[in-house]
C-alpha cells in the first residue's frame, strides 16, 4: 500500500436513475483493470434495465453493493464509494456523503438535468462536495450535451463549462475534442481501450477554439496567473488545469466532460479528470467535534503522524462477521494497535485491517489518513468514531435525538420472524436514531424513528434485503405530557386492613422546568421522612412518569420537590412510600394544569417557483407556521414548522401538488403544546381506544 | 379556509387575548396571563420610535413608507427587526423581505435581538412570548437581481388568497436605492396602498455621498416625496445615535436616542 496522500481520490458517482451510473462504474473498473470483461446492463434477453441492474449487482457483487471499491489509474488510487440517495434526512446518508472528497455527476445527454439529478446535486451542495459532470449517452438520438450544460447552469445554478466537444453526435459519435490539449481523441479497439490522439478535424476547429476561449475566460476568473497568461496568449496546459482545479475544489466551477459509457467512449479522459481536478484528502478541510469540550469544532489535519481519528461509516455483514468500513481522517491505523470507540469509551484492538477490492480483500498492516478500508471483528455502530486513547474527538455529533414516530410491525410468517429480528439488530446498529422495543400492552414489536419516510425505508429494506415481509400498523406520534403551573400535594398512604400495615405521607410541590425531563429535589428537614426512604419517593415519582395520568403519554419537564412527610416506625416501608409518592403525584398533577406536547418538525420544501403557492397551501392545511420562503432563481425553498402528526402522507400530497417536481426534508425541531381542539380530539380518541379494548 | 386561519390564530394567541377588551365581562385573570400581557405592553412601550415621539399607530399611516438610513454595518437590520418585533407584539403581521440574507440568517437576527431583550429587561417568559408572536412573522428572501414588484405582488397574493398570511407591515432590507429605482418605488407605493400595508426600508448610505442641504441623505433624494418617515442611525464614538430626519412634526420634536452597539437596544440615557 502506497502512502502518498495527494494521489488518493475518494469519490462518489451520482446520477438520475438510468443515466448510466452502473455502466460507467463498470467501465471505470474495466479500464483500471479491476475487472477483466465488460458485462452489459441490458443483456440479450431483453429484460428491462432496472431488473438487470439488480441482477448484475447480485451476480457480480461489485461496487454497487459494496460500500467502497478501490481501483488505480495513472498511479493514483481511486476509492469509489456508494452513495445512497433514497433518503435524504437520515444520519446514514450524511455519513456516506461526508467520506467523499469529490464526485462525478452523471447526466443523460438526452434527458438532461432530471429530478433525481436535482436531488443528488442538492445533497452534494449541502456537504460541499466538489464535482465534475459527465454527460453520458452522447450516442443516443436527440443527444445534445450543450443543452445539458445550459440546464446545469439554469436548473442547478452551476458554473458549468465544457472541457470537451463531441466528435459527431448520436449514431455518428466517435470521440471527443479535448479543449485543454486541443487534440481529438478517438477510442479504438473492441472495448475502446486504445486511445488514438489526432489533430482536430478542420470542420470542428473554429468551434473548438471558441469553446476553449470560453473555458479560459471562466477559469481565469479564479486565477490571476491564467488571466495574465491569457492576455499574453501564453496559456499552458498546466496553468489551465491548475486554475480549473482550484475553481472546482471551491465549487465555483463545474467542468463538463462527455462521452458514452455504453459505447466505451470518453471514460479514460474522465478518469484523468478525476485525478487532475478532484480533491485529494489533503485538499478537503474536515472538522471533528471535541466531545470533551462541549462539541466545539476542531479542524483535523491529514498528517499520518498525528494521533489517529477514523470514522466507521458503514457496516456490512460478511461470512466472517461484521466488516466495518472506516475512513481515516488523521493519523494512521495500524494492525495490533489499540484504539478507543469514542461513543462507548471502550478500547478495542485492531485484529485485522483490510482494504476492499471488487470482491476480495487484501490484508494490510497500516492505513494512513485519507484512506478508506475496513476493520474486521470490531463491535461498533455505524457513525462511531475511533480515536487514539486520550483523544475525545468525534466525527459526528454524539447527540442522538429521541425518536418522534413509531410503528407496530408484525412479521407475516415464521420465516419472516427470524429475518425480521436479524434485520432489526442490524438496523439499530447502523442508525442510532432507529429504535426497537416490544410493547408491554400489545406485545407488538414497535419500531421508532425520525419520520414516516425513515421508517418506511427500513420496512422496505427488511423486505428487500432480508426477505422479511411485515404488516405495519398506523404510525403513532410520540406525544408528551407536561404541567404548566405549580401545584402542591400532601398525600397520606395508609393501609391497615390485614397483613403488614403500610403508612407514608409525602408533601411538597411540583412545577414545570426546562432544565431536564425530570428533576427531583429533597427539602425534607428534621427526618419527617427517614433518609433511607427518600429514594423510594423518587422511585415512586419516576414510575409515574412513564405513563402520564392525563393521556398515558410520558411526562417530561417536571420538577418535584418534597418538603414534608410523616412515617411510622413499623408500617413505613419502601413500598409504602413508593405508593405514597404515586398518590402525591396524582394529586398534584391534577391541579397542575397538565397539557399535551407534540413533536414539531422543521420542514424544508424545495420546489420550482411556479408551485410555491400550492406548496404553501399544502403546508398551511397541516397547521404549519411558515417561517419563510427563499427565492433561488428557478427554485424556491420554503421553510416551515409543522406538527409531525400532520405530516403523514405528505410526500404523496406534495408530489401531486407539484407534478413530482418538489422534494422535502424534515427533521425534528421541538416539542410544542397541542392546540386545545386537537387535544380534545386526542382525549376522545384515547377514550374510544380504551372502550374498544 | 380564511375562517380556519382565524380560528387557529385565536388559538395560538389565546393566552394574551382575555384581557384585551375593556368591555369584556369580569372574569378571573390568571396572574401568569396578566404578567404575560404586562410584559408585552412593557416591551411595546420601549420601542425606539415610540421613545422618539412617533405616536401614530405603527408609526406610519397605512400605505406609508418609512426609511431607516445608515452606513454599512451600523445596524439597520437590527433596527428593522426591533420594529418588526414591536408589530408582532401588537399582534400585527410582519412580512420581512430580505434581498441580501437567506431565511436562516434573517431568523438568527430575530433570535439574537429577542435574546438581548430577554437579557436586558430580565424577561423570564421570553420563550413562551416568542412562540406566541412567531406566527405573526413571515420571511421572504429574493435575489436582488430577481426581485420585482410584480413578483412580490404575486407572492403576497399567494399568501392572502389562501388565507396563509395577511401582511400588515412589510420590511424590505437590501433593496438598492439608485436612479433606476424610482419606478419600482411608485409601484410599491401603489401595492402598499392596495393592501393597506406599511412599508419600512433599510437604506444604505455612503460616506462619499453628500446629503442635501436639508440633511436628507443622497439615496433618498429622488424618492423622498414617497416617504413619510425617515430615521438615521449614526455611529458617534462608542454609541449609535438615532436621529429623526422626517415625519411626525419637525425633527426638533424628536429627541435623539442612543443605541448600545453591542445589543442594538436603547440605552436609557438620551441625548438632548
Amino acid at each position: 500500500m502506497k502512502n502518498e496522500i495527494h494521489k488518493v481520490r475518494n469519490i462518489g458517482i451520482s446520477a438520475h436513475i438510468d443515466a448510466g451510473k452502473t455502466t460507467l462504474t463498470e467501465r471505470i473498473l474495466y479500464y483500471t483493470r479491476r475487472i477483466h470483461a465488460i458485462h452489459d446492463v441490458k443483456g440479450k434477453d431483453g429484460i428491462g434495465a432496472a431488473m438487470d441492474f439488480m441482477e448484475l449487482e447480485r451476480e457480480r457483487g461489485i461496487t454497487i453493493t459494496s460500500a467502497a471499491t478501490h481501483c488505480e489509474w495513472q498511479d493514483h488510487e481511486i476509492n469509489i464509494i456508494d452513495t445512497p440517495g433514497h433518503v435524504d434526512f437520515t444520519i446514514e446518508v450524511e455519513r456516506s456523503l461526508r467520506v467523499l472528497d469529490g464526485a462525478i455527476l452523471v447526466l443523460c445527454s438526452v434527458g438532461g438535468v432530471q429530478s433525481q439529478s436535482i436531488t443528488v446535486d442538492q445533497q452534494m451542495a449541502r456537504y460541499k462536495v466538489p464535482c465534475i459532470a459527465f454527460v453520458n449517452k452522447c450516442d443516443r438520438s436527440g443527444a445534445n450535451p450543450f443543452r445539458v450544460i445550459e440546464q446545469l447552469k439554469d436548473k442547478l445554478g452551476h458554473n458549468a463549462v465544457a472541457m470537451q466537444i463531441p466528435l459527431g453526435l448520436e449514431a455518428g459519435f466517435n470521440g471527443v475534442v479535448d479543449l485543454v490539449t486541443m487534440k481529438a481523441i478517438y477510442f479504438d479497439g473492441e472495448n475502446g481501450e486504445h486511445l488514438r490522439i489526432e489533430d482536430i478535424p478542420e470542420n470542428l476547429l473554429s468551434e473548438a477554439l471558441e469553446r476553449r476561449e470560453e473555458l479560459i475566460d471562466v477559469a481565469s476568473m479564479f486565477s490571476d496567473e491564467l488571466t495574465e497568461a491569457a492576455l499574453e496568449d501564453e496559456v499552458t496546459e498546466d496553468l489551465l488545469i491548475q486554475a480549473i482545479r482550484k475553481a472546482t475544489l471551491r465549487r465555483d466551477m463545474t467542468p463538463v466532460f462527455m462521452g458514452s459509457a455504453y459505447k466505451n467512449k470518453g471514460i479514460q479522459p474522465l478518469l484523468n479528470a478525476v485525478t487532475n481536478l478532484l480533491p485529494c484528502p489533503f485538499d478537503v478541510e474536515t472538522e471533528a467535534l471535541d466531545s470533551g469540550n462541549d462539541e466545539t469544532p476542531v479542524t483535523l489535519s491529514s498528517d499520518p503522524e498525528k494521533p489517529v481519528v477514523a470514522l466507521a461509516f458503514k457496516l456490512e455483514d460478511g461470512p466472517y462477521g461484521q466488516l466495518t468500513y472506516v475512513r481515516v481522517y488523521q493519523g494512521t491505523l495500524s494492525k495490533g494497535e489499540t484504539i478507543v470507540n469514542v461513543r462507548t469509551g471502550k478500547k478495542v484492538k485492531i485484529g485485522r485491517l483490510v482494504r476492499m477490492h471488487a470482491h476480495q480483500m487484501e490484508d494490510i498492516l497500516v492505513m494512513p489518513a485519507g484512506y478508506i478500508g475496513a476493520l474486521f471483528g470490531i463491535e461498533c455502530a455505524s457513525g462511531d468514531t475511533f480515536a487514539a486513547p486520550g483523544i475525545s474527538l468525534t466525527m459526528t455529533s454524539m447527540h442522538v435525538p429521541d425518536p418522534v414516530i413509531s410503528l407496530a410491525i408484525v412479521p407475516k410468517d415464521n420465516k419472516a420472524e427470524v429475518n425480521v429480528s436479524k434485520a432489526l439488530a442490524r438496523f439499530t446498529k447502523e442508525d442510532p436514531t432507529f429504535k426497537v422495543y416490544v410493547s408491554d400492552e400489545t406485545g407488538d414489536t414497535v419500531i421508532s424513528g425520525m419520520g414516516e419516510l425513515h421508517l418506511e425505508v427500513y420496512v422496505e429494506r427488511m423486505r428487500r434485503e432480508y426477505d422479511a415481509d411485515v404488516t405495519t400498523g398506523m404510525p403513532q406520534v410520540a406525544y408528551r405530557e407536561t404541567i404548566t403551573t405549580r401545584a402542591e400535594f400532601n398525600y397520606t398512604h395508609k393501609k391497615q386492613t390485614g397483613g403488614a400495615g403500610q403508612f407514608g405521607r409525602v408533601a411538597g410541590y411540583m412545577e414545570a422546568t426546562t432544565e431536564d425531563d425530570f428533576v427531583f429535589e429533597n427539602k425534607v428537614v428534621g427526618g419527617a421522612i427517614p433518609t433511607q426512604l427518600i429514594s423510594a419517593c423518587e422511585k415512586g415519582f419516576r414510575k409515574c412518569l412513564t405513563k402520564g395520568p392525563k393521556m398515558e403519554f410520558p411526562v417530561t419537564g417536571i420538577k418535584l420537590v418534597i418538603n414534608d412527610g410523616a412515617s411510622h416506625s413499623v408500617d413505613s416501608s419502601d413500598m409504602a412510600f413508593q405508593a405514597a409518592a404515586r398518590g402525591a403525584f396524582l394529586e398534584g398533577y391534577a391541579k397542575a394544569k397538565p397539557v399535551i406536547h407534540e413533536p414539531v418538525m422543521k420542514v424544508v420544501v424545495e420546489t420550482p417557483t411556479e408551485f410555491q403557492g400550492a406548496v404553501m397551501g399544502s403546508l398551511n392545511q397541516r397547521r404549519a407556521i411558515i417561517v419563510g420562503t427563499q427565492d433561488e432563481g428557478p427554485m424556491c425553498i420554503i421553510e416551515a414548522q409543522v406538527p409531525l402528526a400532520e405530516m403523514f402522507g405528505y410526500s404523496t400530497a406534495l408530489r401531486s401538488a407539484t407534478q413530482g417536481k418538489a422534494q422535502f426534508t424534515m427533521e425534528f425541531f421541538t416539542y410544542r403544546q397541542v392546540p386545545k381542539g386537537i387535544a380534545e380530539e386526542l382525549v376522545k380518541r384515547k377514550a374510544e381506544e380504551k372502550n374498544a379494548a | 379556509m380564511r375562517h380556519k386561519y382565524i380560528v387557529e390564530q385565536v388559538e395560538r394567541t389565546e393566552l394574551v387575548k382575555p384581557i384585551e377588551s375593556p368591555s369584556s365581562r369580569a372574569k378571573v385573570v390568571y396572574l401568569k396571563d396578566r404578567n404575560f400581557y404586562m410584559l408585552k405592553k412593557d416591551l411595546i412601550l420601549r420601542n425606539p420610535l415610540r421613545l422618539m415621539g412617533y405616536q401614530t399607530e405603527g408609526f406610519l399611516p397605512k400605505g406609508g413608507f418609512g426609511a431607516i438610513l445608515a452606513r454599512a454595518g451600523v445596524g439597520k437590520t437590527a433596527f428593522l427587526v426591533q420594529l418588526a418585533l414591536n408589530s408582532m407584539l401588537e399582534s400585527k403581521n410582519v412580512l420581512h423581505i430580505s434581498l441580501c440574507d437567506p431565511v436562516k440568517k434573517v431568523g438568527l437576527w430575530y433570535e439574537e435581538i429577542v435574546r438581548n431583550i430577554a437579557n436586558q429587561y430580565n424577561v423570564r417568559q421570553m420563550d413562551q412570548l416568542w412562540e406566541a408572536i412567531l406566527p405573526h412573522r413571515f420571511i421572504m428572501t429574493f435575489k436582488v437581481e430577481s426581485f420585482s414588484v410584480p413578483k412580490l405582488e404575486e407572492r403576497i397574493a399567494d399568501l392572502t388568497e389562501q388565507g396563509i398570511f395577511f401582511p400588515q407591515t412589510i420590511l424590505i432590507d437590501g433593496l438598492p436605492f439608485d436612479e433606476t429605482a424610482r419606478g419600482s418605488f411608485s409601484d410599491l407605493k401603489t401595492l402598499a396602498k392596495d393592501y393597506s400595508m406599511r412599508v419600512w426600508f433599510a437604506v444604505r448610505t455612503h460616506r462619499h455621498q453628500k446629503p442635501a442641504p436639508d440633511g436628507m441623505p443622497a439615496p433618498l433624494l429622488d424618492v423622498a416625496d414617497l416617504f413619510e418617515v425617515a430615521v438615521e442611525l449614526q455611529p458617534e464614538g462608542k454609541e449609535i445615535h438615532v436621529r429623526a430626519l422626517k415625519g411626525g412634526g419637525t425633527p426638533s420634536d424628536h429627541p435623539v436616542l442612543v443605541l448600545d452597539p453591542s445589543t442594538m437596544l436603547i440605552k436609557d440615557k438620551r441625548v438632548t
